[in-house]
């Protein structure tokens, strides 16, 4: 007997369930581990950006300043974005735009009410967060799940955003590459 | 005279006379259009424009927020009877003439924010006590999202005004766009402003709002040292 198909949204339930299991902001500024070290690196590699060392922010002031660096790597956000632009067109092949978008729509909208709260708690915990850096972190986090949303639905298994979303998972906060940094939160 | 009513309930409302549950589809329809619109033309382009990492994950924050107020408005509209196509750009409804131009630059959107956002703020707030309770609910619910988009606006406005060449940017652009802006609430002699204050769904004339928001729009310029053009009235 064959096994039945799975529904053609049925990656983005999983990546629901995923991201609700995930342990969002939970480690912010917490000595850096192997797994963390390992996970960074694997994200470095897929960008392709040349050789990153890796850096970390230890508090918030510092992740906002680096945020706002001006030696911060555009290369960076442009790479993810192409590479989201193009696995975007792969996956509107496949599921239809308006079905596509509905359910990437939807699926960020809950799950950055969720990551909000959790950025809340964590900024809560930590102390001196910009009242907006909240904000950022939510939208940061909610990104990286639609990036992972598209990447699966267009039928890619090993992207660089499947890098990323394990920094989140594990409650890092990748910042972004700053001058040949990649920093983590 | 009409008796007031309340509908405390999605359900409640199928037995709301006719006219009251037309009234309260259009209100849902228009906001759920026009959320998805603004995401759509303004927020999820500005995304490329913002300077920094801070500005542009601040800005996907506010797209988000803003599909999801869509999502919301959709998600109701849907528990009402209304068909999806109908609160989706593109199948009826024309858009407001605001989302005809396509966003160039980083101060047109902190413009947007600033000026638009705000308009936004008081249709929102003419709902916080509507007799369609799912409604009111509603925009209780999204005010707090709409009003920091308007915070994010003044945030960054203070931040362009601090270099002269950054304000004669956001000059320019709040010249472009503001004039847009005050047709946003409605013609003055509107049937359907009529019906909506007839049932206490919605509280204020178009002109009350309108003469408000020109009222907040000159004061939240005013602070930041920036000037409004002269807009001719609707109609």
């Amino acid at each position: 007997m064959t096994p039945a198909a799975d529904p053609p949204l049925a990656p983005l339930d999983r990546l629901r369930a995923e991201a609700r299991a995930a342990s969002w902001f939970a480690a912010l500024g917490e000595p850096l581990v192997e797994g963390d070290l390992a996970d960074a690196e694997a994200y470095a590699d897929a960008l392709d950006l040349g050789t990153l060392s890796i850096g970390q922010a230890h508090d918030w002031p510092e992740a906002e300043r680096l945020l706002k660096s001006p030696d911060w790597s555009s290369a960076w956000w442009d790479r993810e974005e192409a590479l989201r632009r193009t696995l975007l067109r792969q996956a509107e092949t496949l599921h239809g735009e308006r079905e596509l978008w509905t359910a990437l729509t939807e699926l960020t909208t809950d799950v950055g009410e969720f990551v909000h709260g959790k950025a809340a708690t964590a900024a809560s915990r930590m102390g001196d967060a910009a009242k907006a850096s909240v904000h950022v972190a939510a939208g940061a986090a909610s990104q990286a799940v639609y990036q992972l949303a598209v990447a699966r639905m267009a039928g890619e298994t090993a992207s660089l955003f499947e890098s990323k979303f394990r920094l989140f998972a594990a409650g890092r906060w990748p910042l972004g590459v700053v001058s040949t940094r990649l920093v983590l939160f | 005279m009409t008796q007031p009513i309340i509908v405390k309930t999605v359900e409640e409302l199928k037995d709301a006379p006719e006219e009251y549950r037309e009234a309260v589809g259009k209100l849902v329809i228009s906001h759920a259009i026009n959320e998805l619109y603004g995401a759509q033309v303004f927020d999820e382009p500005a995304i490329a424009y913002a300077p920094t990492p801070y500005a542009k994950w601040l800005t996907c924050r506010v797209a988000m927020e803003e599909y999801g107020h869509h999502v919301r408005f959709k998600q109701l509209g849907v528990q009402m009877g209304i068909p999806e196509e109908r609160m989706i750009p593109g199948t009826g409804k024309r858009p407001l003439s605001i989302f005809e131009f396509p966003l160039k630059t980083w101060e047109e959107f902190v413009a947007i924010k600033l000026l638009a956002d705000l308009a936004e703020i008081l249709q929102v707030e003419d709902l916080l006590h509507c007799t369609f309770h799912p409604l009111r609910n509603l925009a209780r619910a999204t005010m707090p999202e709409e009003r920091f988009h308007a915070q994010f606006g003044e945030d960054f406005t203070a931040e362009l005004v601090k270099t002269p060449e950054g304000k004669a940017r956001l000059q320019a652009a709040v010249d472009e766009y503001f004039p847009y802006l005050p047709s946003f609430f409605g013609g003055s002699k509107s049937r359907n402003n009529e019906i909506f204050r007839k049932w206490n769904i919605k509280q204020r004339t178009n002109d009350e709002m309108r003469a408000d928001y020109m009222t907040r729009a000159t004061e939240v310029a005013t602070k930041y040292g920036l000037t409004l053009p002269e807009v001719r009235q609707a109609a």
